[in-house]
């Protein structure tokens, strides 16, 4: 009943004095029917809502989109408490409840529940190391990058900044002091890559969270008797205070570069900028970082470095094993005072390629700026070559170096990381294509190989971040890490400073953007909105769409491969079941053995039919009574009306109804198929034959005792208004569909089974499913049982498909008729479909 | 109209009680609902919840999980204890098999997560209100009727 009816109905019953309210009401099976029938409406409501959320969950399973583990999670939970729903309201409508799937259901939450929390036990240790104290192996409490600085500070000859760590666990306890997992997991639960906007709200949230809240009175009081211990013990009373992520479980990713340093801290300020570097594991571009490589906020952890200021004269980086040129040679990017502005590709800066071997040739220079003097001293150059050398030597890999020459002479190693494995392509600046037209703009620095193509999109500030399209050809005047979050909907990158070596080329080479950087004046030539390709292998940008060259293009990597989220969506979807959805309930699935959420909802769902009709048949000629449903067809038809199937005038005391009595537009479009069929006349007689036919076509080629028994096989119709689910039996042959209607969102689905009972059904079930896939569906066998599905249609295509198979069902015989037959059964129900 | 018309009016109306902290969501849920006839009371925390229940009651209650003073939880099962026949949609920011399983069994009609389709929202309204009516026919009915309605099965 429509609720204003629902209310006007109980109003008059309430607004008229002496009225039945409490008195009995008449028909007691009725009102137990209708109220099995809106749970099975909402067992229903709760099936799809269920078998939605595990759809989107296998669906990014299975085209490997970026996915977070807030995403995961609301999905998980909507799937399991919709299932819950679906053993409550399955419970109502039997009568009744089952311990065993009960138990299951209650095991698999728990996994799933566990599986999610994913939790790492926090870091146990000291709070605070000095650099002396450490080496790689503790790297799990100092952060690599602080546990490597400190191993390479002990090899003779190499000079690092004195120092200390605030550990892993230091932070820990600071976040655990403030509860601050908690906080910020509320915040992030709904954020997604997509919302710029919102990511960089949240990310602003999270951070003002960090930097309020107040260090723990034992860990700060630690922290300032350790930078006086620093300041005691010689130069320093000024500090820089570096991230140092802990990569354990994780493995190399450049995330930690967008971590922030805070440099030149006064005792003063101490305190401020450890929770400032702390919150800045909070920055759009970490947050966003971490979604795109699936990692999980909580087992990032951070420790930090506090380390004495070095007064620098010069700095740089140093990559032992060239970025851009030949695999003998190394590269040297560097720029006066202290080397913030190289990484950020900000800078003007000088650079040197050396060759590997001792003495280290200088093989390629190129000095920025007006510097009369050069930045760097050839001997100077040859001192870092070797320094990094024999790091590398150390460590056993190529390293990145960050250092700083001071006034007197003295170098120091500021950092020392493993390198990045993906390398930028080496050589000159390629010449353009033949064939291809003139570039808009040729040269620059190939940061990633490939192409994109795209429409251009000038970012300057983070307002016009915010605005970035998806598939944009990125352009920005620097590369700085705070357009990482951009680069998941850029097509490429284009930059006019920078190096191979800036942050964002770092990350464009992780996600296998294409990206092209000190390309001079693209800021001022390329205009928002034109279309152009960029083409970082050659280097160019050209007007238009121009198609890349065989071998050009460059498969992205998958960012997430291996991530703890898609290791998180694998162990749930193993509890979940198979999905999208699955064609059948079979080969596998037996109602005592449920092993997953899906097999829970086939089970309840099968359940919830069977008691909807034993409750029909027992209500006798009540509300809720199966009605014969009469009319040409033979064979016994039956109607369970779950409210809403019948039109408004019909009379629901009469104990039998006709087609035109019925509002389903699912069973119209069933019946109509079995009725038009157009190898038999829609006569009685015919109809009786072609029945009869299907009944020997089914394997009924028995004696006059069978076929009558077909006829009075009761066939059941349960409808809703758009709702049907249909048993159908002859003879041998058990066949049931069911249909959903959902116009709104082009979510409407069949799903049709059938069973022969006898192994020499086998051809006959292989041309049906052939020809169930010629229209639409798809099909799964499993000897003797065929299962077909349509889903995700509009009704219009639902309601033809409908009409196929019942259609189908009396053209069955034909089927026999090998070879010809399935031919000719496509030919009958297509010429049917064209006169309807 | 006459007064009777208005009254009939306003006592066919939902009366839907918002409990929710989030000012921007419950200017979205106030424009939509007052155009297709629902009557919205908000509330900001539980407690206020409580006492606005106790003064007039309504048809359908959604709650968030995360609002100071009292758990979600256990203001709901407060509203249910104190008033079994009105529904309660839980709406939650933060997804947690956890906390849904315990809602469901706490007595929450329905458990769902932000963000929402408003139109999806307002559809839940509708099944919620319509399941508090029929809460208030049976409750009215029961006397004469005993188990016209199957209760609820021990959860799993």
């Amino acid at each position: 009943m429509p609720l204003p009816d629902r209310i006007s109905t109980l109003l008059r019953r309430l607004l008229r004095p002496g009225t039945a309210a409490t008195k009995p009401d008449p028909d007691q099976a009725a009102r137990k029917f209708a109220a099995r029938a809106r749970s099975f409406h909402d067992l229903l409501a709760a099936r799809a809502g269920a078998l939605k959320a595990m759809a989107e969950l296998d669906a990014a399973r299975r085209d490997g989109r970026p996915l977070s583990i807030s995403f995961i999670r609301a999905r998980c939970t909507l799937a399991t408490v919709n299932v819950f729903k679906i053993i409550r309201h399955c419970n109502q409508i039997v009568d009744g409840h089952h311990e065993e799937p009960e138990r299951t259901f209650s095991r698999l939450r728990q996994r799933i529940e566990t599986i999610l929390e994913a939790r790492r036990e926090p870091v146990a240790g000291e709070t605070l190391l000095d650099l002396v104290r450490i080496d790689r192996t503790r790297a799990g409490l100092a952060g690599e990058k602080m546990a490597h600085l400190a191993e390479a500070g002990a090899i003779g000859g190499i000079r690092i900044p004195p120092g200390f760590v605030f550990t892993a666990a230091a932070t820990g306890l600071f976040f655990q002091h403030n509860q601050l997992y908690r906080h910020i997991n509320h915040i992030l639960q709904q954020i997604e890559i997509a919302d710029l906007e919102d990511l960089y709200r949240k990310s602003a949230a999270i951070r003002e969270l960090i930097r309020n809240a107040p260090m723990p009175p034992e860990l700060e009081t630690q922290l300032l008797d350790r930078f006086d211990r620093l300041a005691d013990a010689g130069t320093a009373c000024r500090v820089a205070v570096r991230s140092s992520a802990v990569a354990e479980g994780i493995g190399p990713t450049a995330f930690a570069e967008l971590y922030r340093s805070e440099l030149d801290v006064g005792r003063d300020d101490l305190i401020d900028a450890c929770k400032t570097v702390l919150a800045s594991k909070y920055t759009p571009q970490a947050i966003s970082h971490r979604l795109a490589k699936g990692l999980l906020h909580e087992q990032c952890e951070m420790a930090i470095g506090v380390l004495a200021m070095v007064e620098a004269r010069v700095s740089g980086v140093c990559h032992t094993r060239s970025i851009g040129g030949p695999e003998d040679t190394l590269d040297l990017f560097y720029a006066p005072g202290m080397a913030k502005g190289i990484v950020d590709g900000t800078r003007s800066i000088g650079y040197l390629r050396l060759e590997r071997q001792a003495p280290h040739r200088i093989v390629a220079r190129q000095e920025a700026g007006d510097a009369i003097e050069p930045w760097l001293a050839d001997a100077e150059a040859v001192a870092l070559a070797e320094i990094g050398m024999r790091l590398e030597r150390h460590f056993g890999a190529p390293r990145e170096i960050e250092w700083s020459i001071d006034p007197a002479g003295a170098l120091f190693v500021l950092q020392s990381r493993p390198a990045g494995t993906v390398q930028a392509p080496a050589g000159p600046t390629p010449t353009p294509a033949a064939g291809r037209p003139l570039p808009l703009l040729h040269g620059g620095v190939t940061g990633c190989d490939g192409a994109g193509c795209g429409e251009v999109f000038v970012v300057r500030t983070v307002p016009e971040a915010l605005r970035c399209p998806r598939r944009a050809v990125l352009v920005v005047r620097h590369p700085l890490p705070e357009w990482a979050p951009l680069l998941h909907r850029a097509v490429a990158l284009v930059a006019e400073t920078g190096s191979e070596a800036c942050y964002l080329a770092i990350l464009a080479r992780e996600f296998g953007l294409p990206a092209l950087v000190a390309l001079d004046r693209a800021t001022e030539l390329l205009a928002d909105g034109a279309l152009v390709t960029v083409d970082a292998t050659a280097r160019a940008v050209y007007q238009g769409r121009i198609d890349s060259r065989p071998g050009q293009t460059v498969d992205r990597p998958d960012p997430q491969e291996g991530s703890p989220v898609r290791r998180i969506l694998t162990e749930v979807l193993s509890l979940v079941g198979p999905l999208d959805p699955p064609v059948s309930d079979s080969p596998g699935f037996q109602a005592d053995r449920c092993q997953t959420l899906d097999d829970l909802i086939r089970l309840y769902h099968q359940q919830a039919v069977a008691g909807i009709f034993a409750f029909s048949r027992r209500v006798g000629n009540g509300q809720g009574a199966a009605k014969r449903l009469g009319g040409a067809l033979p064979g016994q038809w039956w109607v369970v009306d779950l409210g809403g199937a019948l039109i408004p005038d019909y009379d629901r005391s009469r104990p039998d109804l006709e087609i035109t009595d019925i509002a389903n537009p699912l069973l119209h479009a069933f019946w109509t198929g079995m009725r038009h069929s157009p190898r038999q006349k829609p006569s009685a007689s015919g109809l009786r034959a072609a029945a009869a036919a299907l009944f020997l076509a089914s394997g009924g080629n028995g004696p006059a005792s069978i076929r009558a028994s077909f006829l009075r096989q009761k066939n059941y119709f349960l409808l809703s208004q758009k709702y049907c689910n249909l048993n159908i039996c002859f003879g041998r042959l058990f066949a049931t569909v069911e249909a959903m209607l959902d116009d709104r969102d082009n979510d409407s689905s069949i799903a049709f089974r059938c069973t022969v009972g006898t192994s020499r059904q086998t051809r006959r079930i292989e041309i049906l499913a052939e020809v169930l896939e010629h229209f639409g569906f798809r099909t799964e066998r499993d000897g003797e049982v065929l299962a077909a599905r349509v889903d995700r249609e509009s009704g219009p295509v639902v309601f033809d498909r409908l009409k196929v198979l019942g259609s189908l069902v009396v053209c069955a015989r034909q089927l026999a008729a090998e070879p010809a037959g399935r031919d000719t059964c496509i030919q009958a129900i297509e010429e049917m479909l064209h006169h309807e | 109209m006459s007064e009777q018309t208005v009254q009939l009016e306003a006592a066919l109306k939902i009366h839907l009680l918002l409990v929710d902290d989030d000012l921007e969501f419950k200017e979205i849920m106030q424009r939509h609902l007052g155009r297709i006839g629902i009557r919205l009371s908000v509330s900001a925390c539980c407690l206020d919840a409580l006492d606005l229940l106790e003064a007039q009651s309504a048809d359908v209650v959604i709650m968030d999980m995360n609002m100071p003073g009292m758990d979600g939880i256990q203001c709901l099962r407060k509203v249910k204890e104190r008033w079994p026949l009105v529904e309660v949609i839980i709406l939650t920011g933060h997804a947690s098999v956890k906390s849904g399983i315990e809602g469901m069994e706490s007595g929450a009609f329905d458990y769902c997560l932000k963000p929402i389709d408003v139109r999806e929202l307002i559809e839940k309204i509708e099944l919620a209100a319509q399941k508090a009516l029929i809460n208030r026919e049976d409750a009215l009915l029961v006397p004469a009727v005993p188990g016209a309605v199957p209760q609820p099965k021990p959860t799993p």
